[in-house]
């Protein structure tokens, strides 16, 4: 029972899943909790990176990102870096046409592979 | 009776076209012009008095071709916004490819109708050893350099050492040369003036811009949704697609575009990944580090700056199409069935009326600048 207890006051409230820096966007799936953000912030025909937090941390994330009305996607495969306890550095993605792309979030464990999208617009 | 004539007067002024929030952002994105000057991290000699110099002489200099006839300024030509007028150049043999502007090419990110080079540099070098075009050879490059006095002078003023090495004379050749080439921009134009005063609420410098120039740039960021392409202060995205134009070249033989572009690029000495790139950090390398090559990249073509070009009739990647009419006309009546079956889903006929293909021509015609801005110097050889 002390033991119990002794985890329950060490074990994270909601297992904080947060990226330090300022705003960055949310994503909840069945299973996992992913935060982003990009730097620089995105723009049409500009390079840039995504610093991400997923949580739990899977043994895989793979990123990509499309457009579903254009039927295509970005002409750049992202690298992704895994930096540990579920942070990730994603580089290597350049948006290179305004309207709507999708990111999609490929996240791998024990066998499974759950895969998560979010919309952006640019204009 | 005085507020009376106000408001008629107010009524015959001229005034700018009506523009949505979001036609005024989408407009917004084609600016400001000109841009400021970002120095070329892979390029040491990029933005130096000296180099711009150097690589100014070498622009003109025909001894940098086989037959000793023959520059860079045989297919760029300053008074052609730096192309030559034909529909495919032609340099010691006829090209497959039409000679594409320099102004403004220093905000590429990729070099070529292919992009099959990462800098100015590298694609300052590529046509000096191009049989068809200047047909050098790095041992060549590297005897001229050496063997002129003042050439050699101005190498070491700009690089400190003339290499024993052929092939990095050769880049340095190509880093000067693109020296040069980062100085040629466009000036101002009638559009740029209308955009910064609708950003602004300017309504009586806005309607100095022709109307039929105004109903044109509505298509243009509208419905013709030429903007997905041609975005940004130089009015392109930079990357590549099949625009429905053939790539055949002539009986069994093809243009494969941006898929041998792509495998070029990997395969190049001179690439951004390589040991020449002066940047320790690789810090413009990320597109070559990450570009995918894909079966849809065959026949695709990067897209063109439309700055100043009413200078550059002939158009598109082999100089099918004689006129802006002829190009506009290209994607009003475009078939899909020419485009790629895996291939981007964008391209659809635009069925402009005869004025809307009018207004559209109008605007392209306003991206003109008032021309004169380059200057060839007399050369003296005059190194110290």
């Amino acid at each position: 029972m002390r033991n119990w207890l002794w985890l329950a006051l060490f074990a994270p409230a909601a297992q904080a899943c947060e990226l330090p820096g300022g705003p960055a966007e949310k994503l909840e799936s069945p299973k996992y909790t992913i935060v982003y953000r990009a730097a620089p912030p995105l723009r049409v025909g500009g390079h840039f990176a995504l610093e991400v937090a997923v949580c739990p941390a899977p043994s895989e994330l793979r990123v990509d990102a499309w457009m579903p009305e254009h039927r295509h996607g970005m002409n750049y495969r992202p690298s992704v870096k895994d930096r540990g306890g579920g942070r990730y550095r994603v580089e290597g993605l350049l948006f290179h046409m305004p309207g709507r792309w999708e990111f999609l979030f490929e996240l791998r464990a024990g066998g499974e592979t759950e895969r998560v999208a979010h919309a952006v617009r640019l204009e | 009776m005085k507020r009376a004539i106000v408001l008629l007067l107010a009524a015959l002024a001229p005034a700018a076209l009506a523009f949505t929030d979001a036609e005024k952002r989408a407009i917004a994105a084609h600016g400001p012009w000109p841009p400021a000057f970002a120095p070329d991290p892979s390029n040491r000699a990029s933005g130096n008095r000296d180099a711009i110099e150097l690589g100014e002489r070498l622009f003109f200099e025909r001894r940098l071709s086989a037959n000793g006839e023959h520059a860079c300024s045989r297919c760029h030509l300053p008074e052609r916004n730096w192309t030559d007028g034909e529909a495919r150049a032609l340099g010691l043999a006829r090209i497959d490819r039409n000679t594409p502007s320099l102004n403004n090419v220093r905000l590429q990110r990729w070099f070529g109708w292919d992009g099959a080079n990462d800098s100015l540099w590298a694609q300052s070098i590529r046509p000096l050893l191009d049989a068809r075009e200047l047909g050098m050879s790095d041992v060549q490059v590297a005897a001229l350099v050496r063997g002129d006095a003042d050439l050699a002078c101005r190498y070491r003023k700009v690089f400190g050492i003339l290499p024993l090495k052929d092939e990095a004379v050769l880049v340095g050749v190509g880093k000067a040369l693109a020296a040069f080439q980062e100085t040629l921009l466009s000036g101002r134009t009638a559009f740029d003036e209308f955009r910064d005063a609708l950003l602004k609420g300017d309504q009586a410098a806005a309607a100095a811009y022709p109307d039929a120039a105004q109903r044109g740039l509505k298509i243009f960021v509208g419905k013709g949704a030429c903007n997905v392409c041609h975005i940004g202060p130089a009015f392109t995205n930079g990357e590549f697609h099949d625009t429905g134009i053939p790539f055949f070249i002539e009986k069994g033989r093809v243009d494969p575009g941006r898929h041998a572009g792509i495998q070029n690029l990997r395969a190049s000495p001179f690439n951004l990944l390589g040991a020449y790139n002066d940047d320790p950090k690789r810090s413009t390398a990320t597109g070559t580090r990450h570009v995918v090559l894909e079966h849809r990249n065959f026949g695709e073509f990067r897209t063109p700056s439309l700055r100043n070009l009413v200078l550059t009739a002939p158009y598109m990647h082999n100089g099918r199409l004689a006129t802006l009419r002829d190009v506009v006309n290209h994607y009003s009546t475009i078939s899909p069935d020419r485009l790629h079956a895996d291939g981007e889903a964008i391209l659809k006929p635009l069925n402009l009326s005869e004025g809307e293909a009018q207004d559209v021509v109008a605007f392209l015609e306003s991206l003109q600048d008032a021309g004169g801005r380059y200057r060839r110097k007399a050369f003296a050889p005059d190194c110290r």
